[in-house]
């Protein structure tokens, strides 16, 4: 246990180490919420990065963000410039547009000239930096790929044909080999990230990188009024769009053994600073509904910040992953001081903007269970457009089966639900019209009706409440028409054949 | 000018001149990040400028706390109702042709939610947007009117801009007394905003008399004159640069309040000052499509042939200005009908002032008459394609002028063969996919007007035979510069490497306005006369030349071509540009030209682009949620300078479409007015993954009276017919007709049930 008498004295204050365009850089007296994008702008005057929402929503902002493992590699990211704080960059590496192609436009933007994949040109930057991460990260190998990679990229000029011949062109591009520059790069961020506790402060605004699980349980039992932020896909609209004061801020993203994926016994174990992206194969690998949730949970850039912790922590009624991961019966470990304890997700969610995390509480861990052969899964997330879009409901079910004489009866029924409530929350009315039972029609329906009495959801812009209630039924007969061969795809994304601009027949 | 763009000759890899697929030639310097769009200027000594913007949106500001914002470090000026220096003129004086009623904190009224009411002024960005949140607004609030159904409507004067509110031909009454079929349906579109993903935003900075200003533009040279005339200075003092305008679709044509307050506090405060907005502040001050409710009355002989076509809007505008989307025109040019009717009403809401939104009026009005089409098509039990037919106008129905070109009945062939609608089932719920999804075809006409505005533009020939030329145009994004580009190159006989380009600078000769689809026609047809007159007077010297081998050829004629003159008669005897100025002793030529539309072929011809899109959506029977799974649309629109810039603009404007009509809405909260979806995340545009494989057929059409160049426009008209084709494709897959844009799930849902 931690206490004023061991813990160690604050850390002295440093300045922003990071590189920029393979220059270093050392940043003091701006204050700790400054954007990323914000200071590209304005001191750096590089301009070629945009603003166009300042939200995370159009990635016009999109620049590549390099950052030492901790072992002697490097990692590489897109994000959104425009809600980063630039203390986080301390100890990491950011290329912008104009670095890209200094010496001469590169493969990819060659491409996109040839192929008329820009139009305005406003948006081009953040798309040009987009799929150049994805280039060298590997993410580009097909149609698909390419799309989904630009998934978080809005062009209103709506040129996205070209845009995606330009990325499948370069798709196959050999990768420059810079194993030798990567690992020098890696040790110079370590060098600058410098060890144990970050601390930056200004005007009086003060801000924490630890590095390690227990420099944050002792950073944040020491400030136990500081606001946590992992990857600020929320927080940062706290500043950008709300103007809230942050006086003091906790960052979460340096903490490398939050950064763990585990497996033991069935049950995988997910650092809170996971990103969606780092978590998609190990979830899409439990059930594809997880992985396709995730594809459309938002876009790349905002899956490549955000955090499994963060996603849970905040408490959002419509984040799309907690639902999923009540209904497959997953923990979060919370961490206070020494102390650790854990809660069933579905206890953490106390009511709308009230968790059960005590001051000073840290989400440090989720457990997430295998499926068993005998458990069926089901995620689907409605929303109005296909991708980047916040989500009407979220459905998530499980349920295990057991046999019973002739029949295969529900056993066990997990009915979990986002945007029903003013929390995730399962349906224990319909599930217990489930339990005992074959999953037919008849349960079905039943379970159906019982809804009405677990949930009156919130009419507002996305969804009224009759549309929520009638399309959480209906994803419920959709389980039931699947599991019962009677049903095969859903409501897909353009297929891979999207604009190729081949033929088109007539109906089948 | 080195404030100009100019472009560097081409780059003969992506090809040459008119009627080429050349790529954008402003493509490097957009895709490293080195194209300077208006907020990425940053002169010495600059301030920055934030305003406060309403929060309600009908009331009165009773008090802005000044003096917090005052004492925030790094503010260094307050500009409200109660300190803003005057103008030359009056905020409604409109000292041009396009322009509006500007806000421009003439008075503590608030007349919408996002109004600017206090501009603060600091040395840093933080510092003005900080001073902006401490000024803590109060109010004197009234109940907002933000739907139709809170205010009676009104009789306009004119809609759009300047039109007649009223066209009427034939008696309805009677033609619909005789029909044998007859369809009465209303429809409803919501208030669109344009979100261009540049926001709007301007650095200005006087010097003396003379102020000069980056900020995204589509008509600079008419925008000079009235900054002008706010400031009591001549439109010559006034520059503006507009290299690039990071998207615009006819909100960045009309100068709006924020840009006037950024001179004056520029003037006021003797620095630079620049103004971005922010995302939220673009649903209000800077324009958006009005919402609509529109009624249709259809009579049909037995034959299936309209007898009766009535077309009733209501549109909504400002409190403070008008601009009434003029949604029934739509229904004046396309579908033959003895008795026509269309008519506009307006309601005055509590809303920022509605403004041209790609295709004004057609958009909207396209929307709503092809749905109706659709339901009048099905009420005469013809497919909705062969319905067209019989009811095609060989004549403007309205105006019975003869089309300059109308190869419509191409676009529906073709169009038609390439999407297999032949197949095409007349009930609706009759396809399947093999996932159990509903599958539905439905189609839409496009129509948009083929304007000509006014511009000017010069060419220089230069004693090395390369040329260059110059017109205030603006790209938006259409790619103007490279259209234009190879235009004027043309015009001097000149491969486009030879000819330099300068444009988006209010210093050089007018390029009119980038709007209305008029631009590549207006701008180019100047350049190309610019071009001609500047060979006319190359070949005066070379004829009058005993020493040229084309000495007295004056009565043959000379042919321009690859930088030299040809006899006409004799193509063999030619010399250079070059060589002719050279002897004689001329290190420049210029020439001058001029666009507009032959006064006597606009009086004696109806001039569009036509085109027919045709489209299939998957609807998940369940759950309802809506797929577009494939457009094919074929566009008729004259003259194509570049196929893929056209193909780009079409395939664009069809996107457009999906958003239309499955998407794109601002919703108001009731009680204070407020945009609720103010943001990207909420306001949906169409992402990559809303959008599904598309065709799009340039149709061949050869018009010989919209200008000498037999262009006409292609930036809006994708738009049109989309929407329709979407709407009746949902219809044709579920049997339910959705009468209210966007169509969402959430109203098929209600209805589907019953099946």
């Amino acid at each position: 246990m931690t206490d004023t008498a061991t813990r160690p004295a604050e850390p002295a204050i440093r300045p922003i180490r990071f590189v920029l365009n393979g220059a270093e850089r050392e940043v003091a007296g701006v204050s700790p919420t400054t954007t990323l994008l914000d200071y590209l702008r304005g001191p750096e005057r590089l301009t070629g990065t945009k603003e166009g929402c300042a939200e995370g929503d159009c990635g016009a902002c999109t620049v590549l963000l390099c950052e030492h493992d901790g072992a002697g590699g490097l990692t590489r990211r897109s994000v959104n410039a425009c809600i980063q704080f630039l203390p986080a960059m301390n100890g990491r590496a950011i290329e912008t547009i104009e670095h890209i192609g200094r010496n001469g436009p590169t493969p990819l933007q060659t491409a996109m000239v040839e192929n008329h994949a820009s139009q305005c040109g406003f948006c081009t930057p953040g798309f040009v930096m987009q799929l150049h991460a994805g280039w060298l990260t590997g993410a580009l190998t097909d149609r698909q790929s390419v799309k989904d990679a630009i998934a978080g990229n809005l062009c209103r000029c709506t040129g996205y044909g070209p845009i995606i011949e330009a990325g499948l062109e370069i798709a196959d591009e050999p990768v420059p080999d810079t194993g030798a520059e990567d690992a020098a790069l890696s040790a110079r961020l370590a060098q600058l990230e410098g060890e144990g506790v970050f601390s930056y402060a200004s005007d009086g605004h003060r801000w924490f990188s630890p590095t390690s699980v227990d420099e944050l349980a002792d950073t944040y039992a020491a400030h136990p009024d500081a606001v946590l932020v992992a990857g600020a896909t929320d927080i940062g609209l706290w500043v950008t769009k709300q103007y809230r004061e942050l006086p003091l801020l906790i960052d979460i993203s340096h903490v490398r053994d939050l950064k763990v994926i585990e497996e033991a016994a069935g049950r995988v174990y997910f650092g809170a600073a996971i990103t969606h992206r780092e978590a998609r194969e190990v979830l899409a690998g439990i059930h594809p509904d997880l992985g396709e949730m995730l594809r459309r949970f938002a876009g790349t850039q905002i899956r490549n910040a955000g955090t499994l912790g963060g996603n849970i922590a905040n408490g959002s009624p419509i984040g799309d992953l907690p639902p999923c991961l009540i209904a497959l019966g997953g923990r979060i470990f919370l961490r206070k001081g020494d102390d650790l304890r854990i809660v069933a997700l579905e206890d953490f969610f106390i009511e709308y903007g009230k968790q059960d995390r005590a001051m000073g509480e840290f989400v440090a861990a989720i457990e997430v269970p295998r499926l068993a052969d005998n458990q069926r899964f089901f995620a689907h997330k409605i929303s109005k457009r296909f991708d980047s879009d916040i989500s009407a409901v979220m459905a998530a079910f499980c349920l295990t089966f057991e046999a019973s004489g002739e029949d295969v009866i529900v056993a066990e029924a997990r009915l979990a639900f986002g945007g029903m409530a003013g929390v995730p929350k399962r349906a224990k009315a319909a599930e217990a019209k489930l339990v005992g039972r074959p999953f037919d029609a008849d349960a079905a329906a039943d379970a159906m009706a019982a809804m009405a009495e677990d949930f009156s959801p919130l009419t507002d812009m996305r969804a009224s409440s009759e549309y929520r209630l009638k399309t959480a039924q209906n994803l419920l007969k959709r389980f039931q028409l699947e599991l019962a061969g009677e049903a095969s795809g859903r409501i897909a994304g353009m297929g891979p054949e999207t604009l190729d601009m081949a033929p088109i027949g007539g109906a089948s | 000018m080195s404030d100009t763009i100019s472009l560097p000759g081409g780059n003969a890899r992506f090809g040459s001149n008119s009627g080429q697929p050349m790529t954008r030639r402003d493509g490097v310097l957009k895709v490293t990040g080195a194209a300077t769009f208006a907020a990425d200027n940053h002169p010495d000594g600059m301030l920055y400028a934030v305003t406060a913007n309403a929060t309600i949106s009908r009331g009165r500001v009773t008090s802005l706390n000044v003096e917090a914002a005052k004492a925030h470090p790094g503010v260094v000026e307050v500009i409200t109702p109660a300190n803003r220096p005057p103008l030359a003129i009056t905020p409604e004086a409109k000292p041009y042709p396009f322009a509006f009623n500007i806000e421009v904190l003439q008075d503590d009224t608030v007349r919408y939610a996002g109004q600017e009411i206090a501009m603060v002024v600091a040395e840093t960005l933080e510092a003005a947007t900080e001073g902006a949140r401490l000024l803590a607004p109060t109010y004197e609030a009234e109940t907002a009117r933000v739907g139709f159904d809170d205010v009676d409507s009104f009789d306009p004067d004119a809609v759009g801009v300047g039109a007649p509110p009223v066209a009427e031909k034939g008696d309805i009454d009677a033609g619909l007394a005789k029909a044998v079929n007859r369809i009465s349906a209303s429809y409803e579109t919501p208030a669109q905003y344009h979100n261009a993903m540049e926001p709007h935003a301007m650095v200005a900075q006087w010097d003396g008399d003379r102020v000069t200003l980056d900020t995204p533009n589509q008509a600079l040279v008419m925008s000079t004159g009235a900054f002008g005339a706010w400031f009591g200075i001549p439109p010559e003092n006034v520059t503006i640069r507009s290299p690039f305008l990071g998207g615009g679709f006819g909100s960045k044509a009309i100068v709006f309040g924020g840009q006037v307050l950024t001179v004056l506090a520029a003037k006021m405060l003797g620095r630079p000052v620049k103004y971005a907005l922010r995302r939220d502040q673009m649903y209000g001050p800077v324009g958006h499509r009005g919402a609509t409710r529109q009624a249709f009355r259809m009579g049909m002989d037995a034959e299936g042939k309209l007898t009766a076509l009535e077309h009733l809007t209501t549109s909504t505008t400002s409190t403070f200005e008008d601009f009434i989307e003029p949604a029934s025109n739509a229904s004046h040019d396309l579908y033959a009908s003895p008795a026509l009717s269309s008519r506009h009403k307006a309601a005055r809401l509590d809303i920022g002032t509605p403004g041209p939104m790609r295709a004004p009026g057609e958009a909207s009005g396209s929307a709503a008459l092809e749905s109706a089409i659709d339901e009048a098509a099905l009420a005469a039990g013809l497919d909705p394609l062969e319905f067209r037919l019989r009811n095609y106008a060989e004549t403007a129905p309205m105006s019975d002028k003869p089309y300059s070109a109308k190869a419509l009945r191409e676009c529906y062939a073709q169009g038609a063969e390439k999407f297999g609608w032949s197949k095409r089932p007349m009930q609706p719920r009759q396809m399947k996919d093999d996932a159990g999804r509903l599958v539905g075809w439905g189609m839409g006409t496009a129509l948009f007007p083929a304007p000509m505005f006014q511009a000017k533009a010069k060419a220089t020939l230069r004693a090395d035979g390369s040329a260059l030329v110059e017109t205030a145009g603006a790209d938006m994004g259409q790619g103007a510069w490279t259209a234009l580009h190879q235009i004027a190159a043309d015009g001097l006989g000149l491969d486009i490497a030879q000819v330099e380009f300068h444009s988006g600078h209010s210093g050089l000769p007018d390029g009119g306005i980038a709007g209305g689809s008029g631009h590549t026609a207006t701008a180019g047809s100047a350049l190309h006369a610019a071009g001609k007159d500047a060979i006319a007077k190359l070949t005066e010297l070379a004829v009058n030349d005993e020493a040229s081998p084309l000495f007295g050829a004056g009565n043959i004629g000379v042919t321009a071509r690859d930088g030299r003159l040809h006899r006409a008669d004799d193509p063999s005897r030619s010399e250079s540009y070059g060589e002719i100025l050279a002897r004689a002793g001329v290190s420049e030529l210029g020439g001058e030209g001029q666009g507009a539309r032959d006064p006597s072929s606009a009086e004696e011809y109806a001039m569009f682009s036509h085109g027919a899109v045709f489209a299939e959506v998957k609807v998940d029977p369940e759950l309802c949620q809506i797929r577009v799974s494939r457009l094919v649309g074929a566009f008729a629109a004259g003259r194509i300078i570049n196929p893929r810039l056209a193909a780009s603009q079409l395939y664009g404007g069809m996107i457009w479409g999906i958003g239309f009509a499955l998407l794109e809405e601002a919703v108001h909260d009731r009680r204070s007015g407020r945009i609720m979806n103010a943001n990207l995340a909420e306001y949906h545009v169409p992402v990559n993954a809303d959008v599904p494989p598309m065709d799009v057929i340039l149709v061949d059409e050869d018009d010989r009276y919209v200008n000498a160049l037999g262009i006409k426009g292609v930036g809006e008209i994708g738009i049109t017919g989309t929407v329709g084709a979407i709407a009746n494709a949902i219809w044709h897959a579920t049997g339910v007709r959705v009468r209210k844009f966007p169509i969402g799930i959430e109203a098929l849902l209600a209805e589907t049930s019953a099946h």
